[in-house]
């Protein structure tokens, strides 16, 4: 009646998907904000790396959104 | 008949887009990472995009809710036109309420109801209704529901509390993507319904796709039915429902894309207006903090409940009317014209638009107040102001 794999199938993709881009997005966040105390100079760039990659994440669902890429 | 069907399955479309509007743009307008006005004009813009960039439409009208076809049942212009009334005033039913409902749903319940009294209760495959519609519809929130809040879980411990602004930005991002994903796929119901109907009545060969001024017109129509915003619909998702913070609204977008990309390529098609309902409710529980208003979210749900029901009996109405001939077709599209230019007309009452969509709600979800409920309310607000 219901197609019960494919549903599992959505709801694991679904939640590796929402969970990197907002673990990255956060991670970003954390990174680049300077700490007063120490300013440690390899975590901006990492930072900013977190933000590329999910940026990267984000644009991987453009790809799929857009028919025109995967037909 | 044809050229009645064109323009009411237009005007569905332009309902469908001030419905939707919400789903992408409710929790970064409630944040203020955009302001109202230039969401929506986002939203539209990419509802625009996206109706050109996808133009696959069905190819049968129902998704095979109704047998429609070889062995079954054929669908009649004057079907599908009742079955668009009973769509559209139950949009405007909902939208009034502020209630977000799906205009899929709409669609196929005012199609079942048509069906039902043009061709009897055998043409609607009820089993396909249980295991398409009614079961995906329980699941939709659920599954978003369930992501957003481990998606908010893990926003809120990585990040500390001076740096969750910062999510207002990415939450522009999240919430265009929900907006492109939209526009990919609704625009296409109304060039769907349009072209079987051209095809129906012999203006085009069976079998083919949409002509170009079809994509066109539909995709004017969502993103001015987009442009115009949804107000009332914006406020109960943003405001109505639990207090969203940025690090929240990100997590309800990055879910809502999520789940909706998911399951519209891996097939398992679930509704965006359940989706990122279920979003907004599972940051809402996920956060310290925030509450989730229940009172309100048990009114959507029942919202949706009665969704397919109640267009299906509109559309139902309208099939047996438009049945008895021109006469009833006429009767049907002054009567539609009447109830869409009265709930317009009677919604200036307690008007919505951008620029009281951050109000609380009380007067939404339950605007059958009295001219004196509302000066007591109004009376109420002045004294709150200036003891503040």
């Amino acid at each position: 009646m219901i197609d019960w794999p494919a549903f599992f199938v959505v709801l694991v993709a679904t939640l590796v998907g929402a969970s990197l881009v907002v673990t990255l997005y956060s991670l970003g966040l954390r990174l680049v904000d300077r700490p007063a105390d120490h300013a440690g100079s390899w975590r901006r760039p990492l930072g900013i790396a977190c933000f590329v990659a999910c940026a990267l994440v984000v644009l991987y669902g453009v790809y799929l959104v857009i028919p025109y890429f995967h037909q | 008949m044809v050229a009645l069907v064109i323009v009411l399955a237009l005007f569905f479309d332009f309902t469908n887009g001030f419905h939707d509007t919400a789903n992408a743009m409710a929790t970064p307008i409630a944040t203020g990472a955009l302001k109202p006005k230039a969401a929506v004009a986002i939203a539209a813009t990419l509802n625009l995009v996206g109706a050109f960039l996808s133009t696959e439409v069905a190819r049968t009208i129902s998704g095979g809710l109704i047998r429609e076809g070889d062995g079954g049942i054929q669908i009649t212009p004057v079907m599908i036109f009742a079955g668009l009334i009973g769509a559209t005033l139950w949009n405007m039913v909902t939208w009034f309420l502020g209630l977000p409902s799906s205009s899929s749903h709409a669609l196929f319940g005012g199609l079942i109801g048509a069906a039902i009294v043009g061709a009897g209760f055998g043409s609607v495959d009820f089993g396909v209704l249980v295991s398409k519609v009614v079961l995906p519809a329980l699941l939709a929130p659920l599954t978003a529901g369930l992501v957003a809040f481990i998606a908010v879980k893990i926003a809120y411990s990585i990040t500390k509390k001076r740096q969750r602004n910062g999510f207002k930005h990415g939450q522009v991002f999240t919430s265009s993507l929900v907006s492109l994903a939209h526009g990919t796929n609704d625009a296409q119901k109304t060039m769907g319904v349009i072209t079987l109907t051209l095809i129906a009545g012999g203006f085009q060969a069976t079998g083919s796709g949409p002509e170009f001024w079809v994509i066109a017109v539909c995709a004017l129509a969502i993103a001015l039915g987009t442009y115009t915003g949804g107000w009332r619909i914006i406020r109960t998702m943003g405001k109505g429902l639990t207090e969203i913070e940025p690090g929240q609204g990100f997590a309800a977008e990055a879910s809502t894309a999520a789940t909706i990309l998911a399951s519209s390529h891996l097939g398992f098609a679930l509704s965006t207006t359940q989706v990122s309902s279920g979003s907004v409710i599972g940051t809402g529980i996920g956060r310290k903090g925030a509450s989730v208003r229940w009172r309100t979210a048990g009114r959507i749900a029942l919202g949706w409940l009665i969704t397919i029901p109640a267009a299906a009996a509109v559309g139902a109405i309208a099939a047996f009317v438009a049945l008895s001939g021109t006469v009833g077709v006429v009767i049907d599209t002054l009567v539609a014209v009447g109830v869409i230019v009265g709930i317009f007309v009677y919604a200036r009452g307690n008007r919505v638009d951008a620029r009281n969509v951050h109000d609380e709600p009380t007067v939404l979800v339950r605007p059958k107040r009295t001219r004196k409920q509302q000066k007591q309310d109004a009376k109420a607000l002045r004294k709150d102001g200036a003891e503040s």
